[in-house]
């Protein structure tokens, strides 16, 4: 790659100027989608929660398996990106803002889901400690709590880890623009000038910023387990659950940023900046989030069908031969069968297209985890004579469906706004071809300015 | 947007549902003078008693003040009254001391059921169209009288008949004594589970004409044969009270409960023993039993006494009914027969029970003289722990009601133009909804050229009904009741209206009364009361001179104290009412085998109906709250089902929930299927209650009525419908039932389960 | 609370008088159908064996009122809360409906109101005015029926007496015909249901699990030749 800083410039700020109307057409389709999924919604509050398909003992259903799904696709970026920038992965460079994105985006989706489950979703700002005409706080012992602040916590991490290294970029769009792109992008780059100051606060910023993510990020899945492991349902009562999340969330993160990755590498013509060793460099990750993955499973199985108590057998027989498994062995091949052979072989791991379809499934199997760890434990609790069974409805399908298109058009609008690589971190690394993970160029660092 | 929209939209979030009322401008328009001596929030506690089954269990009732839409004067507004709020057991009610059952619980929705006939109102329509209109009291009464006025007999009695569930109070008086006036045929008494047959059977063995009271709580040893009398048999909360103390009301004593029938029924749930015998054979096992009893000189052979004549053979030691013998005929095993028979004799006092599908055989009669037989032999009848016969109070009129025609004979009478009716009263007996289609009830009904109903509701037989005056609930009116067994001392339960009325309704003997004094003539002076009231006070005032629960000085001090108690019960009166009326003379009984309706080939399942616990014989299907109360076997709400043997449904390709259509000769319906294990290979069983035409929001057109594909035989010797006597075929739809089950697994341990 | 399944005979008496006695609702077939019917105190019942030799236990279950409640710090706002009495008390108002203590509860006794509920007039003149009526999106529970034991209390304080035992009892209790249920002062080791939980046959419902339920199962009988096991 040697492109001149000019033609970077213009490759990468193309997609703010020209839009092609297929980026109109999936645009009106996608918001279609996410109007349909607001009317679901709209829907469900003015008739009850009762238009959801959840009962009585699935008190839980999509919205939480949503809820866990999509704060796990957030562990795309921040956790990615960060762990690449801390430990100086060159490579990395036209992949972080894209993963960063992504965390924000699927992080907010992910935080609407407990309100749209709420029974009574008008009185959410309960769960918020303010001093109150009611007189009492929240309870901190509930888990739903602590993900209040962990979310809260990681959506205002990420997105300032999104935004920090964003000001050169958005300074350089000022420069070049006129009209109110000057103003508009003269206000958000606030007052970005490239002194070695503003580049050395950043800097400093941004390791701060990367090393105190990582926790945040780790912790975030790991509260997000808790709200099933510290309850006392068969299934959920695990000490495994936290590591278990962290890593499910950072594989299926991992898949998801390479199916947008391969995305906008197509629709904006960026066949140049997301090159094959990108793909397979994180394909590798993908690999070892994999195994690891089927390790977890496979570890948490066997625990329970040694243990053999009887409320744990129930669940998993059920998943493992009843009811459920159909979709349990489903998951098992998206998320090991396929994509870990697939990736174990270099010929095909070092190819785009084959990463693609390794982490297609990885989606659709990490959904279906997420799903299987809440309804066939809810549905097969302590006492036989209360076993039951969960049928979603339209409104759940709707709004879930919605997310997706809601991701899908935050993106492409994300893309119409921001450089989707950051130009100035690419433009320092330039120069070099970016080299195979996981080689580390700690004397790299000084060479940045 | 309405104002409970507003409230939603505007995110208020606590209960908003009883604000509902006061933003409609129509209830400022009239606001009744409130009812006095209401203190709001402070509950009073008003004797009642139950009408929801014949048990004649007595209430207490809450009553607070709250706010109701009402009918007065033609007119609906508001009124603070006093409402019954919550219905309890009273505690000093010989019957049920304090406790009631489900039926009793949900008594409330009677009173308040949305889809009560609010008005007199005249029908219209055609017949069965339910168009109606409202018409008033004065001119519903005349119409009546006037209609009862004009009828001429025809040489014999006047073509008039009076439809009424068997009643078991004043009102059965006042109706037996206002036909007798008329010169009208007595009353035809209706209900499906009738117990002709075992009244038959008390009084050929006993003497008494009546229903058994079981002494369980000082019971050793229970053997059942049939009868849930845990569930919806006799009189339930009784039973239910003696069963719990034979359990585990005795220090150091536990008494063994065992049941035999083809079907676990609820009561079967319970036994310690459930032993299956082919249904109809119960009398023959029940003979293997006394066989062994005497064989083994284990009781004195005389012991039985009368009882004993009826059954041919007992003299000689019943040397047909060996236990190998029953063995072949009833399913049960030989050795069974003889441990079980040792245990009863050996584990006194011990009973025996017999109700129910045993007794709905075409041997059902015989069944029940050979229980009795072996009650008799146990030495149980009249002794504690026993089975002993309720005395009645000495009140004079009680024995007017007499046994009159059945709904059968009344419709062939009909039909056949040899007893033609041309006017019919109806009163809570629904017999077009509750007997077998070969009756042909609806076409004789119709044939009657004036039917005026009492109900409260418009079911399928009052729906036919020309002219309806709409009863109070029992809740709102003069209720007395005298029970027929579930106690030792004799009752006469008696509760003043607990509540006024909510609607434009009238009680049925002021109606009736009414009605009398304008015909005029011997039928005013045969009923000289103006009211039910001064009628019930009359015949209270006979007690008076009784040792009992209430004594006092004047009538009119002992009025108010039986109401306050309600009512008056005497043990004392027990012993001097337990006189035996002379038994009628009949030939020894042959128990034989059962004749069923329908070849084995063709139709290879018996077909057990029973009555649910739910609906009991489909009356309490209009209450919610028993339409969604989980039936006790299986689970089951807002539906009909049925029960079929797990290996018998494996090898059908029969899965729970599939859509069945179940045939008889006489007609055949569509259920789904319930695998219930509790029931024998080549029976299926299907609840009674569901699948009303007419019947309210809550139970109109939902399931299926088991009744309309019963076959006619009856009872051999009764004449009484032999219910539990058809067979039937079942085939698969390929569709999926509307089976809605409130538990999950079947059974405790999830790899037992996971087996199923 | 003590509750003999040797008595019990599943006529489900209790679950009537529960639904009158608290304003439950009915829900209707088509939500019945999707498991959302509410009964506060459900019977149990459980096969063993096979046709012929089959049995059957029944067990009511109402809320086990746990000492150690999984339903009540998963609450986010103390909707379900531990009353100084030592019950566990559902406050309502509070309940912004996360569903959470529902699955926290291993014995699946709380209800949810996936609708608001629809009374058909006049059958809401039944209502108790002692219970709040619920609306959409609340948890619902057994309370023991909390108004009757505050109305005993009250009415006792107010004759300056203590609560006698067997004063009043809640409404299942009341009604059981077989007389299956016992309440009373647990605090009171005379009281009757002190000395029945001290029963050999008694129990508490998934024990293992840590919750130290309030209510104690007495165990189904066996016959020994007329004697108690
Ligand atoms: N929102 C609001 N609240 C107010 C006021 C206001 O202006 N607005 N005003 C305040 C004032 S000044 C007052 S005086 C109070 C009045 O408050 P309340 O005393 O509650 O007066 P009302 O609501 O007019 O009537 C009470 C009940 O009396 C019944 N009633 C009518 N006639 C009779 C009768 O002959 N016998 C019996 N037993 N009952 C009867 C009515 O049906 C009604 O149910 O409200 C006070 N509260
Ligand atoms: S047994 Fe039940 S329905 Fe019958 S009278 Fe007693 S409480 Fe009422
Ligand atoms: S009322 Fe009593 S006997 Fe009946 S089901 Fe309930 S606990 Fe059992
Ligand atoms: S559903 Fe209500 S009571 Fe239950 S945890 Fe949520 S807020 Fe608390
Ligand atoms: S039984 Fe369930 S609802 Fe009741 S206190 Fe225990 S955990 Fe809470
Ligand atoms: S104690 Fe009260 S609230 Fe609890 S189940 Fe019994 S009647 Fe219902």
């Amino acid at each position: 790659m040697d492109k001149t800083p000019e033609q970077i410039n213009q490759d990468l700020l193309r997609p703010l100027y020209h839009a092609s109307w297929r980026f109109y057409a999936a645009a009106a389709i996608l918001s279609a989608l996410v109007l349909a999924a607001f009317y679901a919604w709209g829907y469900q509050i003015y008739n009850g929660i009762g238009v959801s398909g959840l009962d009585r003992p699935v008190f839980w259903g999509f919205y939480i398996t949503n809820f866990v799904f999509w704060i796990g696709i957030s562990h795309a970026g921040t956790l990615i990106s960060a762990i690449l920038r801390v430990s100086n992965a060159t490579w990395r460079r036209p992949v972080t803002r894209c993963a960063e994105a992504i965390t924000v985006f699927a992080l907010s989706i992910g935080a609407m889901f407990p309100l749209v489950h709420l029974g009574r979703p008008w009185l959410f700002f309960w769960l918020i400690p303010y001093p109150s005409e009611r007189g009492i706080w929240p309870q901190f012992r509930s888990p739903l709590l602590w993900d209040f602040f962990a979310i809260n916590t990681y959506l205002i991490g990420s997105t300032t880890f999104l935004l920090l290294p964003s000001f050169p970029d958005f300074a350089l769009i000022r420069d070049r623009a006129s009209g109110w792109r000057k103003k508009v992008y003269g206000i958000v780059s606030l007052g970005w000038r490239g002194t070695p100051k503003q580049w050395h606060r950043l800097e400093m910023a941004m390791r701060i910023m990367a090393v105190a993510i990582i926790p945040v990020a780790v912790s975030v899945h790991t509260i997000v387990s808790w709200d099933f492991a510290m309850a006392p349902v068969p299934g959920w009562h695990s000490t495994i659950f936290g590591p278990y999340f962290v890593a499910g969330a950072i594989f299926s993160g991992i898949a998801a940023l390479i199916i947008a990755m391969a995305l906008l590498r197509k629709l904006l013509h960026l066949e140049e900046y997301l090159q094959p060793i990108h793909f397979e460099n994180l394909g590798k990750l993908l690999l070892v989030m994999s195994l690891l993955w089927f390790y977890f499973v496979f570890a948490e199985r066997l625990t329970t069908w040694y243990g053999n108590f009887p409320s744990e057998m129930a669940v998993f027989w059920v998943t493992q031969s009843g009811r459920y498994s159909k979709l349990f062995w489903t998951m098992v091949f998206c998320n090991f069968i396929i994509p870990a052979p697939i990736l174990a072989i270099k010929n095909l791991r070092t190819k785009i297209g084959w990463t693609v379809v390794a982490s297609i499934p990885i989606v659709v199997g990490m959904w279906l985890e997420r799903f299987l760890i809440i309804v066939p434990a809810l549905s097969h609790k302590y006492l036989p004579y209360t076993y039951g069974t969960y049928k979603p409805t339209w409104v759940e399908i709707t709004i879930t469906v919605g997310t997706f298109a809601g991701m899908g058009l935050l993106f492409l609008l994300f893309s119409r706004v921001f450089p989707i690589i950051s130009i100035w971190e690419l433009k320092l690394g330039g120069q070099k071809k970016p080299e195979a993970a996981p080689a580390l160029a700690s004397q790299e660092v000084a060479a940045e300015p | 947007m309405d104002r409970r929209n507003f409230l939603k939209i505007s995110a208020v979030g606590s209960a908003t549902v009883a604000l509902d009322a006061c933003g409609k401008p129509e209830h400022q328009l009239i606001r009744f003078i409130p009812e006095e001596e209401l203190i709001p929030g402070i509950a009073q506690w008003k004797p009642g008693v139950c009408t929801q089954c014949a048990a004649g269990c007595g209430l207490q009732v809450r009553v607070m003040e709250g706010e109701a839409e009402v009918t007065r004067h033609g007119q609906v507004g508001l009124l603070s009254m006093g409402l019954a709020k919550k219905l309890e057991g009273n505690p000093a009610h010989p019957v049920n001391r304090g406790k009631l059952c489900a039926w009793g619980q949900a008594g409330l929705q009677v009173t308040y059921n949305p889809d009560r006939v609010r008005f007199p109102i005249r029908r219209t329509g055609p017949r069965g169209s339910g168009e109606y209109q409202e018409i008033g009291w004065e001119e519903a009464i005349k119409e009546l009288a006037s209609r009862l006025s004009s009828l001429k007999p025809g040489g014999k009695a006047l073509p008039l008949a009076f439809l009424t569930e068997p009643l078991r109070d004043h009102r059965g008086v006042l109706i037996g004594r206002f036909l007798s006036a008329l010169g009208a045929p007595p009353a035809v008494k209706f209900e499906f589970f009738e117990q002709t047959v075992l009244r038959r059977a008390n009084e050929l063995s006993f003497g008494h004409q009546q229903l058994p009271t079981f002494d369980l709580a000082n019971a050793n040893y229970v053997i059942c044969f049939g009868a849930d009398f845990l569930g919806t048999w006799n009189s339930p909360v009784a039973q239910n009270l003696g069963y719990g103390t034979m359990r585990q009301g005795r220090p150091g004593q536990r008494g063994k409960l065992v049941q035999v029938e083809a079907r676990m029924s609820q009561t079967g749930a319970n036994a310690d023993e459930w032993v299956y015998a082919k249904p109809g054979t119960e009398g023959l096992l029940a003979l293997g039993l006394a066989h062994v009893i005497l064989k083994e000189n284990l009781r004195p052979a005389g012991a039985a006494g009368e009882a004993g004549d009826r059954i041919d053979g007992w003299s000689r030691g019943l040397p047909d009914h060996t236990p190998e013998a029953v063995a072949k005929s009833t399913g049960a095993e030989a050795a069974r027969i003889q441990r079980l028979a040792r245990e009863m004799a050996e584990h006194a006092p011990a009973v025996v029970l017999i109700g129910g599908a045993p007794l709905a055989q075409t041997n059902g009669l015989s069944n029940a003289l050979a229980v009795n037989a072996l009650n008799a032999l146990l030495g149980s009848v009249g002794k504690p722990g026993g089975v002993s016969f309720t005395p009645q109070p000495p009140m004079p009129d009680l024995d007017v009601p007499k046994e009159g025609a059945s709904v059968r004979a009344l419709c062939e009478g009909i039909l056949a133009g040899s007893a033609p009716v041309e006017a019919l009263l109806v009163y809570n007996a629904n017999p077009v909804f509750a007997t077998p289609p070969a009756w042909r009830v609806q076409e004789a009904l119709e044939k009657v050229a004036f039917i005026a109903s009492f109900g409260s509701f418009v079911d399928e037989t009052s729906i036919l009904a020309d002219l309806i005056l709409p009863d109070h609930s029992y809740l709102e009116s003069w209720v007395d009741s005298i029970p027929e067994s579930g106690t030792t001392e004799a009752v006469a339960s008696l509760a003043p209206p607990a509540m006024n009325p909510l609607h434009h309704t009238r009680a049925m003997p002021d109606v009736l009364l009414e009605a009398a004094h304008q015909v005029g003539g011997g039928v005013g002076k045969a009923l000289p009361w103006k009211t039910y009231q001064e009628m019930l006070q009359a015949a209270f005032e006979s007690l008076r001179s009784h040792p009992g629960s209430v004594s006092a000085k004047t009538p009119d001090d002992f009025w108010s104290e039986v109401q306050a108690k309600g009512g008056w019960w005497s043990g004392e009166a027990a012993k001097s009412a337990a006189v035996v009326a002379a038994k009628p003379s009949a030939a020894p009984a042959t128990v034989t085998e059962p004749q069923f309706d329908g070849a084995v080939q063709e139709y290879p399942f018996n077909f057990l109906p029973y009555a649910s616990l739910q609906f009991g014989d489909g009356r309490h299907a209009n209450l919610p709250w028993m339409q969604e109360m989980p039936d006790t076997i299986s689970t089951a709400m807002w539906s009909t089902w049925v029960e079929i043997n797990p290996q018998t449904a494996e090898r059908m390709g029969i899965r729970q929930g599939d859509l069945l259509e179940v045939a008889s000769q006489h007609g055949k319906l569509q259920a789904p299927a319930l695998i219930a294990p509790g029931i024998a290979p080549d029976v299926v069983a299907m609840p009674v209650g569901q699948g009303h035409e007419n019947y309210g929001r809550y139970a109109s057109h939902r399931g299926a009525n088991p009744i309309k594909i019963l076959g006619p035989q009856s009872e051999a010797e009764t004449g009484a419908l032999a219910w539990a006597s058809t067979r039937v075929k079942i085939t698969r739809t390929g569709k999926k039932g509307k089976l809605i089950l409130f538990g999950g697994g079947l059974r405790e341990w999830p790899r037992e389960y996971r087996r199923r | 609370m003590v509750i003999d399944e040797d008595r019990c005979t599943g006529c489900e008496a209790c679950v009537a008088a529960c639904h009158a006695e608290n304003n439950i609702a009915t829900v209707g077939d088509d939500q019945a159908a999707r498991g959302r019917a509410m009964h506060w105190i459900r019977v149990e019942r459980y096969y063993e064996g096979d046709f012929p030799n089959i049995k059957v236990k029944y067990r009511p279950v109402p809320c086990q009122q746990c000492s150690d409640a999984p339903c009540e710090p998963v609450c986010p706002t103390y909707a379900s809360y531990h009353n100084p009495e030592g019950l566990n008390a559902q406050i309502y108002n509070r309940c912004i409906g996360t569903r959470y203590c529902a699955n926290a509860c291993p014995y699946l006794v709380r209800f949810f109101n996936f609708f608001n509920p629809v009374w058909d007039k006049p059958l809401d003149l039944q209502f108790n005015p002692d219970v709040s009526v619920r609306s959409v999106g609340i948890m619902e529970k057994c309370t023991f029926c909390i108004q009757r034991i505050k109305a005993a209390e009250i009415k006792a304080q107010a004759e300056k007496r203590p609560l006698k035992d067997g004063e009043f009892n809640p409404a299942c209790v009341q009604s059981c015909p077989a007389e299956a249920m016992v309440f009373g002062d647990l605090n009171d080791p005379e009281s009757k249901v002190s000395r029945l939980s001290r029963s050999n046959r008694g129990s508490t419902l998934l024990s293992e699990l840590g919750t130290h339920p309030k209510v104690t199962y007495l165990k189904r009988d066996t016959w020994h030749n007329g004697q108690n096991a």
